[in-house]
């Protein structure tokens, strides 16, 4: 596979504080690559030096080849992208800004026309295509904005959070037209906070206090031997009262975490804890009924585990120096 | 993809007239304040003298007495509002604001006259505002001197005064201020719509996150610059020729010298100011940091342009800083085109600095603008 983004110890430091730390990655050409941690870890940071307007400290980027600090003028013809803010013109129609976004890059006459139509169809936007963008809800801003950084038909399309803010229905149907993109060979980096998107990615990177401490297929990363210690399971247990039941389970022995998922929770025990076991002891705080089943790791789980883990390393590091 | 160094200006041009277009509250602020202050100034730097109020001690009662009231009248600086029967009322009058000057005529005024003796006449005048002041100290003294070399004239039998003075007011025959500082009012007035309007045009798209969006695009810096500028240049175009207007039919300002010459002088002058708006907007992080960096720009280009104040009688420090503003020469072009009528050859080296003004602030901005955040 063609190698589409490669980054190589890409740093950013704002005076004393590191945003972003000898970060190391590489998408190829016509996947998605999901890019997760939690806020202020560094994500927008990456973006924004990928798309050369932000200067890297050290470590160098390629885009399509392009160095991204020696070639940003020939990369930026080549990517789209989508911030946070879904930036548009409020003064300006849907149409409007489709038009000045095709014009940004040169496009004209019935060329423009064409394509803003075809991104019209695509995005949806065909009954609100004279309003002003600032009367828009948050889902078709977001829709808008997208098509707005698709005009120019880019191959490498940065989104900061695309989904942020926007309702289930909306959150789907812009997956759906990502995965439509990446048939078409169009390379995607998409930064979330959601799992469930992370799972559809087809690599992920997690970025936590500034380092990139995990980045690979989410298959492989939940076979990771630090989130499957040796001599353990993980049981998912579906039962009424999850909270009381998450106490009653901190306190039996062997199992060495627990973790409320919605209406069921997470628990990472010893080989040798028994469903009996676990039954028993629900019963004793007054919960019947449990569902007990095997699982393995979810990404949350993943990420979860190593951040923890490179906390406490960290931690440790500290101690010793 | 060859390198164009206005790539995206037609980009920028669609959105930013359609921007302007839409937002009243933009327009609104570039045009009406202008407007207000542009006749606000017009009267109120309004100079001239007319009609100050005086009152009357006469303590001679006699024709000759009221015949040279009349005479201080008749010059049109003063009116009179009313007699009084002592000195300690004139000056209470006085004190009270509703008299600017007082006039005594001692009881032997004429007779004195008449002999041949010095007839003593007491002027009060309130000095508290020297301009107007010293125009009703030179008046009066202007009339006790026509009237004291009449009698001498009368007794050695001469009809002439031996030195006839025939002063000629060249290019503003009337002596009307209003023809001095309105050309000036113009460019101070030009000042506040433009520079602020671009500086928010920046500043705006910055706050908004729109700007990252623009900075990712191949969009070139000149040609961001340039549209950003365009559309404000047309308001502020649109905007001088209403200013002119009003000069000329509201304030009677003739305008003696090339249309043309105004104009293109006006136009320069305009960019001068939208290319600082660009800068501040370049630098500043948000609104408020704008209008402060503004304002530091505007009060100046008010004191030491010589809109006001002669730059002439300025300490050198003051007088430098004049040198600096595009203001200083605006105002003396207008002048010089308005008033004097002046021709090309005469004021092109005001034209010239201009223009080197003008163009050297839009490429610093442009250059200082770079394409990244942080």
């Amino acid at each position: 596979m063609e190698t589409m983004i490669e980054c190589k110890d890409l740093t950013k430091r704002f005076g004393n504080f590191t945003a972003v730390d000898h970060v190391s990655f590489s998408v190829e050409k016509g996947s998605i690559f999901g890019f997760l941690g939690p806020n202020g870890s560094g994500k927008s940071t990456v973006i924004r030096m990928l798309c050369g307007i932000l200067e890297p400290s050290d470590g160098t980027a390629r885009i399509g080849g392009h160095d991204i600090i020696r070639e940003g003028e020939a990369i930026k013809e080549m990517i789209g992208y989508m911030s946070q803010k879904f930036s548009l013109y409020d003064e300006l129609s849907v149409n409007e800004n489709l038009i000045f976004a095709g014009k940004l890059y040169d496009l004209r006459g019935r060329e423009l026309i064409k394509r803003r139509d075809e991104l019209i169809a695509i995005t949806h936007l065909e009954r609100d295509i004279n309003k002003r963008a600032g009367l828009l809800s948050g889902g078709m801003r977001q829709r808008l904005a997208m098509a707005c950084s698709l005009m120019h038909k880019p191959t490498v399309l940065f989104l900061d959070e695309p989904t942020a803010g926007i309702d289930p229905v909306a959150r789907r149907e812009l997956w759906d037209l990502l995965f439509e993109f990446t048939a078409q060979g169009m390379t995607l980096f998409v930064t979330t906070h959601y799992m469930d998107e992370a799972e559809r990615c087809d690599h992920v990177g997690y970025i936590y206090m500034s380092k990139l401490i995990v980045c690979g297929e989410p298959d492989e990363l939940k076979q990771m031997a630090e989130v499957n210690p040796p001599g353990t399971r993980r049981l998912d247990v579906t039962c009424d009262h999850v909270t009381t039941a998450l106490r009653a389970m901190r306190e039996l022995r062997g199992v060495r975490s627990a973790t409320v998922f919605g209406q069921s929770m997470h628990l990472l025990v010893d080989e040798n804890v028994r469903r009996a076991e676990i039954d028993e002891k629900l019963n004793g705080v007054g919960i019947s009924h449990a569902e007990i089943h095997e699982m393995g790791p979810s990404l949350e789980d993943v990420f979860v585990t190593l951040s923890a883990k490179y906390a406490g390393e960290q931690q440790q590091q500290q101690q010793a120096a | 993809m060859k390198h164009r160094p206005f790539r995206g200006l037609g980009a920028i041009l669609f959105k930013e007239f359609i921007v302007v277009w839409r937002d009243p509250m933009t327009l609104f602020f570039m045009f009406f304040p202008p407007l207000v202050e542009m006749i606000a100034f017009g009267y109120a730097l309004d100079t001239d003298v007319k009609h100050m109020a005086m009152v009357i001690f006469n303590e001679d009662r006699t024709v000759d007495s009221r015949l040279f009231i009349d005479r201080f009248v008749n010059t049109e600086t003063f009116r009179v509002v009313g007699e009084v029967q002592s000195i300690e009322a004139m000056s209470s009058e006085i004190r009270k604001g509703h008299a600017y000057a007082g006039l005594q005529i001692p009881p032997k005024f004429t007779q004195n006259v008449r002999a041949g003796f010095p007839a003593q006449v007491q002027l009060l005048v309130d000095g508290s505002n020297s301009t107007t002041a010293l125009q009703a100290l030179n008046t009066a003294l202007a009339v006790a001197l026509t009237q004291s070399i009449e009698s001498l004239l009368r007794e050695t039998g001469r009809h002439n005064v031996p030195i006839d003075i025939r002063p000629q007011m060249l290019y503003n025959p009337t002596m009307r201020s209003p023809n001095f500082y309105i050309p000036g009012v113009i460019g101070i007035v030009l000042q506040i719509g433009t520079t602020f309007a671009t500086a928010m045009a920046v500043v705006r798209e910055r706050e908004r996150g729109t700007l990252e969006q623009l900075l990712v695009s191949p969009l070139s810096r000149w040609g961001l610059m340039l549209g950003k500028l365009v559309p404000y240049l047309c308001i502020g175009m649109t905007m001088a020729v209403i200013l002119f207007l009003i000069m000329r039919f509201l304030f009677s300002v003739p305008i003696n010298g090339s249309v043309i010459a105004m104009m293109f002088s006006t136009l320069v002058y305009v960019f001068a100011l939208l290319s600082l708006g660009l800068l501040v907007g370049t630098k500043a992080e948000n609104q408020m940091q704008a209008l402060q960096m503004s304002m530091t720009y505007m009060l100046p280009s008010v004191f030491f342009s010589g809109f006001v104040f002669p730059r002439e009688t300025m300490p050198w420090i003051f007088y430098a800083l004049g040198t600096l503003l595009p203001a200083t020469y605006f105002i003396s072009l207008m002048r010089a085109i308005i008033l004097r009528g002046a021709h090309f050859f005469e004021y092109w080296p005001h034209l010239i600095i201009l223009l080197i003004m003008s163009i050297s602030l839009f490429c610093v901005c442009a250059l200082m603008f770079r394409k990244k955040i942080g």
